[in-house]
């Protein structure tokens, strides 16, 4: 039986198959005990491969914390980590972008290697929960057949890059920057400037200023579009924002530019990147996003770096070879546009095209949002969903930050019929954009830093709404609601009009589960400004607090007035007394059911919370590339098992390649993948200089290196391969130790 | 002997329409974790009520998952077994068989029969495209092997049929038998030593 190796090594891009083929020997090395554990963490990291709640191997059940005692035993595939405790997998969906042959296939991997449900983030990825680490080898190669990459999708990289889900058809975008996304995407994937970081580097894209749109204030690089004239030319470029983010401690982010030129947009980005990785903090991680590097600069001193780097960067063909490929970026609709006229309307139609119904700026067109209830749906509605956009918009499907699916180039004609079609997958509740399309992380489900249950919340809250929709005013029916399980802000609770995030208060000798009330944030102009923390409230009396503030809401606006405005005319004082109420700690004997969380039968308890992955460990650039080389040996050892002699040959002498170009960038970071130019910097820098030299061996092992490189094998013979495969493990031992005494340290 | 698949899943429906919300099932899936009531080694329960025809409420264990499943719009019991899989087809069905029968004749018990599952009929997933495409030649691979194993267990002529026609589903069979009252006994009887023998629920 063919592997999936096997079946579809014609579909896989060489580049990927490479990168797959070396995470799956760095399986088989961690497994062996050769592969140090943070290393290998970092590496899955970067895959999108993320660990899960309770795979630490501990899970109070209610009663107590008890043992869950993997069959792997002690293996683990990160500080703390158990082998075989279920992960998440991250898959990048860039700009949020999907076809319908991408869509099955996602399906297809939520069936075999999840449970079932494909999950939609607040950052346009498709998250799969319950993977085995096993399996991701095989899941990653059936998506890179599709064009799908999990490459960086966690860990100190650069995340998924984000658009509005309307760039293209929007009315008020000053341009369509998918195609810049897109760009911006392939050209830092993988790039040598973006692998040093002590922090993730969030990056998003917005086509007006107006709209919440990218939310570009909120990321550590926001590009908006703009235009500019130039020589009496209308020039396409961006006003670029630094140093944005939520977290712990929400930053607005800073004008780095008022106006890049297309041409200069990717060089700017690299140039930000490489400040980023110079500069930014690597130990502390609370403190190294990018957000804090701006903050203690300040934002002249970082425009100045930035244009520093700028000036000094290596030509790059690719930085504006992708314009050439501009006006190919175009939209093929699967229909003629045609407006809607005297087609009789199903039940339930008015309501949904309310709210779930943009028109484009093209005539004739719609753009529809299908209201994803917490962002999960099942493999079964994934294929159902293909066939009906293959039948109605073809690949022109998008996935929202406010976890949603769209589908963009709609007839408007075929509004009705699309309509009872998603009605029969249960895809067509209306309501989307308003009060009921609450946003919500994994928060204590899944994650190892929830605190208290942002779904279970979101679930009780979205069906006490459901209820009283139709009664709601519309300033109500309007108002953004978004929680997290904890301050991390995966919720985007600071950007909601009402926002909440999970923590817990003690109560006797129990503790209980709360979320901290944030109010007026605003979702709009870019997530223009972030609410107020107004008080802590227990869980279980959020929806009473709902209640309560959306009806004095109602009572006390004034004409116009929005929440924001409200909130901040009424003052924090104001609405803590009003919450004082709410405020109050039952005792358990009282009312025992504020001591269990929304969704959960359990007595709360926060001893299942560990230790973040989101991060990452900060794992040294030396750590990273080493990896890589003692990958390329383990494959050399296949394939001389294999009897593949020539093959073996030719990845230890890669191995011993990557060895050295590990080294000579700890120097050198500008070194690129060229043999010769690496091997003639790691003879000027570490040999010519005796840095490399062995206390006994001298240069020795770094002449094999050399002997290699200046003369391939006429022949390579069973004795050769296993004799190069002897030299290249010593020479990255080698290398290892050279680290070591130049640097000292191994991982930082 | 065909190899077993990946993984492999057996769902009873209920006999009627559940008197029962999904919420109401959440606490024995919780109970069963702090008792250790079925087999396997139980992390947590998961709540999908949210989403249409999902599965509900999942009990995820290591070697697999129970859920309380509204897949095809029909309400039932599913075990799919994800790991730890016996190599041949005939004992990974048996053994998933057993787990399921178990898992819904408990929950039948703690529901004070409040649900009732239908065990003259099982839906039969086979999660694994490499082996077990959707396709007619796949069944007819696997017709003889599998009919011969569930007739062995249901002690009764059984009849298999596709789920899906749809190549991309998952490959699916639902078996079925014409005598309505099973005797459940025997089934459990000649289903018993197929488990692994740690993680085996305490008494």
């Amino acid at each position: 039986m063919n592997t999936w190796k096997e079946q579809l090594k014609q579909r896989i891009p060489a580049d990927a198959a490479h990168l797959i083929d070396t995470f799956e020997a760095q399986i088989e090395l961690r497994r062996q005990g050769k592969l140090d554990e943070k290393v290998f963490a970092e590496s899955r990291l970067r895959k999108g491969i993320y660990g899960q709640r309770y795979d630490n191997g501990q899970r109070h059940d209610g009663i107590c914390t008890r043992e869950l005692a993997y069959p792997s035993g002690d293996l683990v595939k990160g500080p703390d980590t158990l082998w075989d405790a279920p992960g998440m997998q991250r898959i990048k969906i860039p700009y949020g972008g999907l076809t319908a042959e991408q869509l099955e296939t996602l399906s297809e991997l939520a069936d075999e290697y999840a449970d079932g449900i494909l999950h939609i983030t607040t950052r346009q990825d498709i998250q799969l929960h319950y993977v085995h680490i096993d399996d991701t080898p095989d899941l990653m190669r059936r998506l890179a057949a599709v064009g799908i990459t999990t490459q960086e999708a966690c860990g100190n990289s650069v995340r998924n890059i984000t658009a509005c889900p309307l760039a293209g058809v929007c009315h008020d975008e000053t341009f369509d920057v998918s195609p810049y996304a897109d760009a911006l995407t392939q050209f830092l994937l993988g790039h040598d400037d973006v692998q040093d970081f002590g922090r993730k580097f969030k990056i998003a894209f917005s086509g007006c200023e107006g709209h919440a749109c990218g939310l570009v204030k909120m990321h550590d690089l926001g590009l908006l579009a703009r235009t500019r004239e130039v020589g009496g030319e209308l020039k396409r470029g961006f006003t670029v924002f630094v140093g944005g983010g939520l977290g712990t401690v929400p930053h607005q982010a800073k004008v780095l530019t008022d106006f890049v030129s297309e041409e200069k947009l990717l060089p700017l980005a690299q140039a930000v990147a490489r400040v980023f990785a110079r500069l930014g903090e690597k130990k502390n991680r609370n403190r190294a996003r990018l957000k804090f590097l701006v903050a203690k600069l300040g934002i002249e001193e970082f425009r100045r770096l930035a244009q520093e780097e700028l000036e000094i960067l290596p030509h790059d063909e690719r930085h504006t070879a992708y314009l050439d490929g501009l006006q190919d970026f175009t939209y093929e609709p699967a229909k003629a546009g045609m407006a809607l006229n005297g087609t009789p309307l199903p039940a339930g139609f008015e309501d949904w095209y309310r709210s779930n119904h943009y028109r484009q700026v093209q005539a004739g067109y719609s753009t529809i949002t299908l209201h994803v209830p917490l962002g999960d749906f099942t493999a079964r509605q994934g294929f159902q969903l293909a066939d009906i956009a293959r039948r109605y918009v073809g690949d022109h499907i998008r996935l929202s930050v406010e976890q949603n699916i769209i589908l963009r180039w709609v007839a408007d004609a075929d509004l009705p019929a699309i309509y009872r079609e998603l009605l029969d997958i249960g895809l067509a509740d209306s309501g989307a954009g308003t009060i009921l399309d609450i946003t919500s992380c994994p928060g204590t489900d899944t994650c190892k830093l929830g605190i208290a249950s942002s779904r279970g919340l979101t679930g009780e809250l979205r069906m006490r709404l459901i209820e009283r929709i139709h009664r709601l005013p519309d300033a109500v029916r309007e108002l953004k609601i978004k929680v997290s399980g904890c301050f991390n802000s995966c919720g985007q609770h600071h950007v909601a009009d009402i926002g909440f995030f999970g923590n817990s208060r003690r109560a006797g000798n129990h503790k209980m589960p709360h979320f901290q009330v944030v109010l007026g944030g605003q979702w709009h102009e870019n997530a223009g400004s972030y609410g107020l923390a107004v008080g802590a409230v227990p869980a279980k009396s959020v929806p009473d607090v709902l209640e309560a503030l959306t009806r004095r809401y109602v009572a006390e606006r004034g004409e116009d007035e929005n929440f924001q405005a409200w909130v901040k005319n009424l003052g924090r004082k104001a609405i803590k007394a009003m919450l004082q109420p709410y405020m109050k700690r039952p005792s358990f004997e009282a009312k025992p059911a504020y001591f269990s969380d929304w969704g959960d039968s359990r007595v709360y308890t926060i001893d299942d919370i560990g230790v973040g992955e989101c991060a990452g460990e900060v794992v040294s650039l030396f750590s990273m590339e080493i990896a890589k080389a003692e990958s390329s040996h383990f494959e050399a050892l296949v394939a001389l098992d294999e009897g593949n002699y020539a093959q073996a040959d030719q990845q230890a002498y890669k191995a011993m390649i990557l060895a050295a170009r590990a080294l000579v960038r700890t120097q050198y970071l500008d070194v690129g993948d060229d043999y010769n130019s690496i091997v003639s910097e790691f003879r000027r820098r570490f040999y010519d200089t005796e840095l490399v030299y062995d206390r006994f061996a001298k240069g020795k092992f770094a002449r094999y290196l050399f002997k290699r490189h200046s003369q391939a094998p006429a022949a390579v013979s069973e004795d050769y391969a296993h004799q190069m495969i002897d030299e290249t493990q010593l020479f990255i031992e080698n290398i290892h130790s050279a680290e070591q005494r130049i640097n000292g340290v191994i991982v930082s | 002997m065909a190899a077993a698949p990946k993984r492999l899943g057996v769902k009873f429906s209920l006999k009627q329409s559940p008197s029962l919300q999904p919420k109401d099932i959440m606490p024995i899936f919780q109970r069963w974790i702090q008792g250790h009531t079925v087999e396997g080694m139980l992390i947590d329960v998961i709540d999908y009520k949210h989403v249409h025809q999902g599965p509900s409420l999942i009990l995820i264990a290591d070697e697999g998952d129970y859920a309380y499943d509204l897949g095809d719009g029909q309400a039932g019991l599913q075990y799919i077994r994800k790991r730890a899989m016996p190599a041949c087809l005939s004992d990974a069905l048996r053994l998933v068989f057993r787990l399921a029968f178990i898992a819904a004749r408990r929950l039948e018990a703690d529901t004070k029969r409040q649900l009732q599952f239908d065990y003259a009929a099982a839906k039969i997933s086979f999660l694994d495209r490499q082996r077990y495409r959707n396709q007619p030649g796949v069944f007819d691979g696997v017709r003889a092997e599998l009919t011969a194993c569930l007739a062995q267990l249901y002690d009764d002529e059984i009849e298999l049929t596709r789920v899906y026609d749809d190549p991309r589903q998952i490959f699916a069979l639902r078996c079925s038998t014409q005598n309505p009252d099973v005797a459940m006994a025997g089934i459990i009887s000649r289903l018993e030593g197929n488990g692994p023998p740690h993680h085996r629920p305490q008494p």
